[in-house]
């Protein structure tokens, strides 16, 4: 019987950290495995995973839809186009600046919304995406309408004597992948601290959480303020990957977007966005093929998901994840 | 010295919906170490009355005062943090998705961790801290039975396992008192000896007060030093317990005959 079992034992490795292995080296090599155009694609991808972490702690984790982070998303990337075209401040320091705005804007937004049932603290979240735009739109004087703000300069980082910008594809790909793991290992810590524990429980049972000493009216603002930090981080990347910041940075669509990457990814895990993005945004470039049938092919693609994979990719990764490690 | 005082006294409470008087200048008190009841007809204010008490809803009147500390508005998760005065629901609530362990970590971690900030922070000592609330977290489940069912997710078990796994989870913090409502209620007789004997383990071995809501008279004499009775949002009557299922008034209004 034992050697059944060590048989068994033998034969069911943990393969995790070798994938881990290919899966880093394959993010690490994708600028010249794949196209100009597949890196311009995973770019995207990355820069899109930024608001979507942040959603995910709002949506997955807490359970609050939010549908306002395309405004977060605009603003941030107007606050860094500003900086950097006004101001001339350096890409570091824009990228938080563009963070903390967003955070900081979060509470005078993030006080009334939050006092609102489900439905409509939705419809309220909705508002600002559209206030934004209107905003952007008409004060000419700081942000050029619907000109844009163009002219925003690539990232260089000075370090004492040395000095380094970050010019062409490759190596925004980079830039973008190095800020993306920062914040994807951020929002993994926060979900594994016992307040990502709280956070679970507000969606849960609200009421149980706070007979339980939890503070979730608090909680709710935090989480908000923090989903606004990664959204309003991701508009600074890429408002200095397009090099231009327009109205249309605040649109509905890119809210639908990042909320399509999470519940398709899977609300309420890290790797689920992970996914989502890269399949998302990797599905929109891909169906670029047929451009009069882009729109209602994606449409049917979420048609399968939504009647295939109700909780998204979710299960399905962690059932691939367990299978690698070796469990049943 | 503050011993010697009532863990909770409430003082003439009031609450009105509307027109609708719901609890209408009602004072009681709850001596420490004590199980007292709580008993009445449907709509007799009750749930009410532990909904102003608990900072659930805000009384319209009154104040309340737990040991010895005016509580009166204070937050209901305030007062299960700072107050160590806990409630349950009439409807049995856990975190359906989570697995009974996760339910009580939950449930120790605002009184481990004593602020927000605290929370978020990750580090040897947070481990640590959640190291000890596992322990203790599985303590509990094997005092409450439900040592088997420890990794299956609270939705899928019965309701009789979910009133224990809201009434361990009550106990992860130590609390000073705990307010039951309807602990009995819809659940079979072998699980009401458990939730029974669960409550006199609490009472005895750590020191928890209670007041229990139940409509189960049998229950209610066997538990409770004392009794309160309210009827139409007022206080009827109060006594030791084989008193007042004798009492004249008790019977009429809600004892029957």
């Amino acid at each position: 019987m034992s050697l059944t079992e060590t048989g068994q034992q033998t034969r069911r490795l943990d393969l995790r950290i070798p994938l881990a292995i290919v899966l880093i080296t394959v993010a690490l090599a994708a600028p010249f495995i794949g196209s100009r155009y597949v890196t311009h694609s995973l770019i995207i991808a990355l820069i899109f995973m930024l608001p979507a972490h942040g959603l995910n702690l709002l949506v997955g984790y807490t359970g609050l839809l939010s549908l306002a982070q395309a405004a977060f998303f605009g603003i941030g990337a107007y606050a860094a186009g500003l900086m950097a075209v006004h101001f001339g401040t350096p890409f570091y320091l824009n990228l938080i600046a563009a963070g903390l705005i967003c955070g900081a804007l979060a509470i005078p937004l993030g006080i009334p919304a939050l006092r609102l049932r489900a439905t409509s603290f939705v419809m309220c979240t909705l508002g600002f995406v559209i206030i934004g735009q209107a905003i952007s739109k008409n004060w000419i004087s700081l942000t050029r309408g619907d000109m844009g703000l163009s002219g925003i300069p690539k990232p260089y980082f000075e370090l004492g004597p040395l000095s380094f910008t970050v010019s062409g594809t490759t190596n925004f790909y980079y830039l973008a992948l190095a800020i993306v793991v920062i914040f994807t290992l951020l929002a993994w810590a926060i979900v594994r601290s016992p307040a990502g524990r709280n956070m679970v429980a507000i969606r849960e049972n609200e009421t149980l959480a706070e007979s339980l000493g939890v503070p979730t009216w608090h909680y709710k603002l935090i989480v908000f303020m923090m989903s606004a930090v990664f959204a309003g981080v991701g508009g600074c990347v890429y408002a200095y990957y397009l090099t231009v910041v327009s109205p249309l940075t605040f649109q509905m669509y890119y809210s639908t977007t990042m909320l399509i990457i999470v519940l398709g990814g899977g609300a309420g895990m890290i790797s689920g966005t992970v996914v989502g993005s890269l399949l998302f945004v990797g599905l929109t470039e891909a169906l670029r093929v047929a451009p009069e049938l882009r729109m209602i092919a994606y449409g049917f693609c979420l048609l399968v998901l939504v009647f295939w994979f109700k909780n998204g990719f979710a299960p399905l990764i962690n059932r691939f994840w367990n299978a690698v490690g070796g469990a049943k | 010295m503050t011993q010697h005082l009532p863990i909770l006294q409430i003082k003439n409470l009031s609450k009105s919906y509307g027109a609708v008087k719901a609890v209408n200048d009602v004072s009681i008190h709850i001596n420490r170490g004590e199980i007292a009841g709580l008993i009445g007809p449907n709509g007799s204010g009750k749930s009410t009355f532990f909904d102003c008490s608990t900072g659930l809803a805000k009384p319209d009147a009154g104040t309340v005062i737990l040991d010895g500390q005016d509580i009166t508005g204070w937050s209901l998760n305030r007062i299960a943090r700072e107050g160590r005065m806990l409630r349950s629901f009439q409807k049995t609530v856990t975190f359906k998705a989570l697995d009974v362990e996760e339910n009580l970590v939950i449930a120790g971690q605002m009184f481990t961790f004593p602020s927000i900030a605290a929370t978020f922070g990750l580090g040897k000592l947070s481990r640590q801290r959640i190291t000890g609330l596992r322990e203790r977290a599985r303590e509990l489940i094997r005092m409450a039975g439900l040592w088997d069912v420890k990794h299956m997710p609270a939705g899928n078990l019965s309701g009789g396992q979910q009133k224990l796994i809201q009434f361990a989870s009550m106990l992860m913090p130590e609390p000073k008192l705990i307010l039951l409502d309807e602990p009995m209620a819809g659940i079979n007789p072998k699980i009401i000896e458990r939730v029974v004997d669960t409550i006199r383990y609490a009472n005895k071995s750590l020191g928890v007060s209670f007041l229990v809501i139940e409509h189960n008279i049998d229950v209610v004499t066997s538990i409770c030093e004392r009794v309160m009775v309210l009827d139409q949002g007022s206080k009827l009557a109060e006594g030791l317990p084989h008193d007042i299922i004798q009492d004249q008034r008790v019977r009429e209004a809600y004892l029957g005959g």
